[in-house]
């Protein structure tokens, strides 16, 4: 899965970063903004089994044949076990995630995506001769490192990225998406108890009074 | 298609271009305002990260309409959305933070403050502060700025105090008073371009802690969408047309700028003529259409026969440090670190211009002190890390854990970026945008003594930090850029041979063109450049509007 990048140099990704934090909040669209070169796209098929397994809440996926979708569930909760708090799965990140690469303008990125999933899936089988869904927690972890630690220009360190990038955002983002679902992400990570309305506040909204007699934004 | 001819065309409704737009449409000129973006409305802005934030909402996806940057002329180019503000009416206004400071005396002679710089393009500007602070002062009445002026060694003249009293702060904001005074420094208010009260029918802040990167549901933010574009508007005189991209600015036979070629919402392509047209499109993306403009007159693009349209380019220099409370260890002593309000609103100027050289650089900048940005995925991809030290599992949630149980207080620089001959604007033909329009490119070579100025500002602003006590601080960066500040692309001045525009930001090659973003700045001066530019609009306006009125 090697493909030619654009030359991400490391001055220039720091201008990027430096104007997003002016802003604040760190305005990034969609982690690294990646030229692709039409050569290097291996166009993999994708490594459907049939109209077999996972379907969430009874809704076939969007983006995803079924066995991606089990493979992409699989990844997001290793990124976000559920431990004493919830996971990626219990945020429904996949769902997010099958969602949001049906936006047109995110075509290349869903193109990123997709090649990564099966690159997985290929290493999987090639290890351990199975389906990185079907594969132990540890060996799950063990092969998402693998691609962690992969040249920093390579597809794999890539798709690693993308894949934190985008189960963070289906974990943390607004719940009209499809992830975070019960707000958990926000519980966690205690996004609304900082004085932040985590919804446009309703019209006649007093926020200094509020601040002064409630202490948090209600 | 070509239009009826109006008075003025203005390309771009943000800093720059409002104030043309209102000015010009009470005086009871025929004005058109093409604005590349949408018109959100307040309904709009809402508080989704996603959105806002990770998505094309503000800024064009790099796929779409990239900027090409590179570290110097043999760096390769890499496409980004780098360099772009928001792309809708009211434009980098609508989701600035509203940092509202004005330039020094100072910064308008740095040429024969610094004297010759090797390495440096800078120069005096043709005004003095004292010409622009009249303008100043009515910037900050119309758009709406929230401030209070305090005495200290580096303060610009005031006519007068701010038209809206400050916004409420955090607790924080008197520890760091004490921390600075104990070093002798000056703590000083943020003005903030945001209501702290009802003005002019606008509702005050809500104090929901999401200004940077959020368009302001309220209208408390004082972007033009909120102020000057509505005012322009109701002079009935102004027609605003968002979704309308400019292609090119076409000349006639004599070399007068004649018409605004666009493509409008619907993808036509329509000509605007017009007797005199205003470009506001920021730095990079006005000295872009002016280079894609060319004529058998302007070969290589309009009013650039000496060749510096795009050149002197300058960001804002940036560093960074955070300094972390850990609530459950700190708060019993501390309760006000639970206090939720979102504002900090301090800043530091002690460092404005040092006497000497003895740090390796003259020229310093400013510190403004906030409450690092609430934005949750923006903060837990900054936990996760990259590359391989990037953390995932149970590691990651522990730091999404410790994140719960913190306050982190930051400051940013915004330091001097001296402009150099290494760092500017060209178009490259061979790269095309999707209205195939061929696209900006950005060369950036810093001056070594820029990146000293803002190492020496960190520093400081670290000795403020660790004297509050906190668990951890932890240096971001002293050798960024803040590319959303951009200046100089087409510098005034009075010597044509030297200058793109002549000190009323008219065009010295083109009797009937304007130029009233950043673009005009032979320097950028070490504060966020926002208020200035507005103020040079107004300034712009007010001779614009005597010349027509003859």
């Amino acid at each position: 899965m090697t493909r030619a990048h654009s030359n991400r140099g490391r001055l220039s990704r720091r201008s990027l970063i430096q104007r997003l934090t002016f802003l604040g909040g760190g305005v990034v669209l969609l982690g690294p903004a990646c030229k692709r070169s039409s050569e290097s796209q291996e166009k993999t098929p994708p490594a459907d089994t049939g109209p077999l397994a996972a379907k969430q809440d009874g809704q076939a996926p969007r983006t995803f044949s079924s066995f991606e979708y089990a493979v992409v569930a699989a990844a997001t909760e290793r990124i976000l076990p559920r431990d004493e708090d919830p996971g990626a799965l219990d945020a429904n990140v996949p769902v997010y995630i099958d969602r949001i690469l049906q936006t047109p303008e995110l075509e290349p990125v869903r193109e990123d995506f997709l090649s990564g999933v099966a690159a997985l899936e290929r290493r999987a089988q090639r290890m351990h001769q199975k389906g990185f869904a079907a594969l132990t927690a540890e060996q799950q972890d063990e092969l998402l490192t693998l691609f962690k630690d992969s040249p920093p220009r390579s597809g794999e360190a890539h798709f690693f990225e993308l894949l934190t990038v985008m189960t963070l955002e289906g974990f943390l983002g607004d719940p009209s998406y499809g992830g975070n679902q019960g707000k958990v992400g926000w519980r966690l990570m205690g996004f609304d108890t900082v004085g932040t309305v985590a919804s446009a506040p309703p019209e006649g909204y007093d926020g200094p009074k509020c601040l002064r007699e409630c202490g948090v934004h209600r | 298609m070509s239009l009826p001819e109006v008075d003025v065309c203005i390309i771009g409704s943000g800093a720059g271009g409002a104030p043309m737009a209102l000015e010009l449409g009470r005086a009871g000129f025929k004005v058109v305002v093409l604005e590349k973006g949408p018109h959100y409305q307040p309904k709009d802005f809402i508080h989704d990260e996603i959105l806002n934030s990770r998505r094309n909402f503000f800024m064009p996806v790099p796929w779409e309409e990239p900027h090409l940057v590179r570290q110097g002329a043999k760096g390769r180019y890499e496409k980004t959305s780098a360099a772009w503000t928001a792309n809708c009416v009211g434009g980098g206004t609508v989701h600035m933070s509203g940092f509202f400071y004005r330039l020094k005396p100072v910064d308008f002679r740095l040429r024969s403050t610094l004297g010759a710089v090797p390495g440096s393009t800078v120069a005096d500007w043709p005004i003095s502060y004292e010409e622009l602070a009249p303008f100043y002062d009515k910037a900050e009445a119309e758009l709406g700025v929230s401030g209070e002026s305090v005495p200290h060694p580096f303060a610009e003249p005031r006519s007068g105090p701010y038209p809206l009293p400050p916004l409420d702060v955090h607790p924080v904001a008197k520890e760091i008073d004490k921390a600075c005074g104990a070093m002798g420094w000056h703590s000083l208010p943020t003005a903030r371009g945001i209501l702290s009260k009802p003005y002019r029918g606008r509702a005050p802040c809500s104090y929901c802690a999401l200004c940077g990167s959020y368009g302001c549901e309220t209208g408390a933010k004082s972007g033009t969408n909120a102020s000057l574009i509505p005012a322009a508007v109701a002079t009935g005189n102004v027609d605003l047309r968002p979704g309308c991209m400019a292609r090119t600015v076409e000349v006639d036979k004599q070399g007068r700028a004649r018409s605004v070629v666009y493509i409008d919402a619907d993808g036509v392509t329509r000509e605007q003529p017009a007797k005199v047209i205003v470009v506001s499109c920021t730095a990079v993306e006005s000295a872009r259409l002016l280079l894609n403009s060319t004529s058998s007159r302007f070969p290589r693009g309009l009013a650039n026969g000496n060749g510096l349209v795009g050149r002197n380019l300058t960001f804002s220099s940036f560093g960074e440090s955070h300094a972390t409370f850990r609530l459950s260890k700190q708060s019993a002593a501390r309760p006000w670190l639970k206090d939720p309000s979102p504002f900090v609103n301090r800043s530091l100027q002690d460092f404005y211009l040092m006497p000497d050289a003895q740090f390796g650089f003259r020229k310093g900048g400013t510190l403004g002190f906030m409450w690092a940005h609430p934005n949750p995925i923006h903060a837990a991809v900054g936990l996760a890390g990259k590359g391989e030290k990037a953390l995932f599992g149970k590691a990651l949630k522990d730091k999404m854990r410790e994140y719960r149980d913190s306050r982190i207080l930051q400051f940013e620089v915004y330091a001097e970026f001296l402009p150099t001959a290494g760092t500017y604007v060209s178009v490259e033909d061979g790269v095309k945008d999707r209205y195939g329009i061929p696209v900006a490119a950005i060369t950036v070579d810093r001056h070594p003594m820029d990146l000293a100025a803002t190492r020496f500002l960190v520093e400081r602003g670290e000795e403020v930090l660790l004297r509050l006590d906190p668990d951890d601080v932890r240096r971001g960066t002293t050798s960024g850029e803040t590319s959303i500040l951009q200046h100089g692309t087409c510098r005034f001045g009075d010597d044509a041979a030297t200058s793109v525009l002549d000190r009323d930001c008219r065009a010295h090659e083109v009797p009937n063109l304007y130029v009233v973003d950043g673009s005009f700045m032979p320097t950028g001066g070490s504060v966020p450049s926002t208020l200035t530019i507005s103020a040079n609009s107004f300034r712009v306006a007010d001779h614009l509007v005597r010349k027509l009125k003859g």
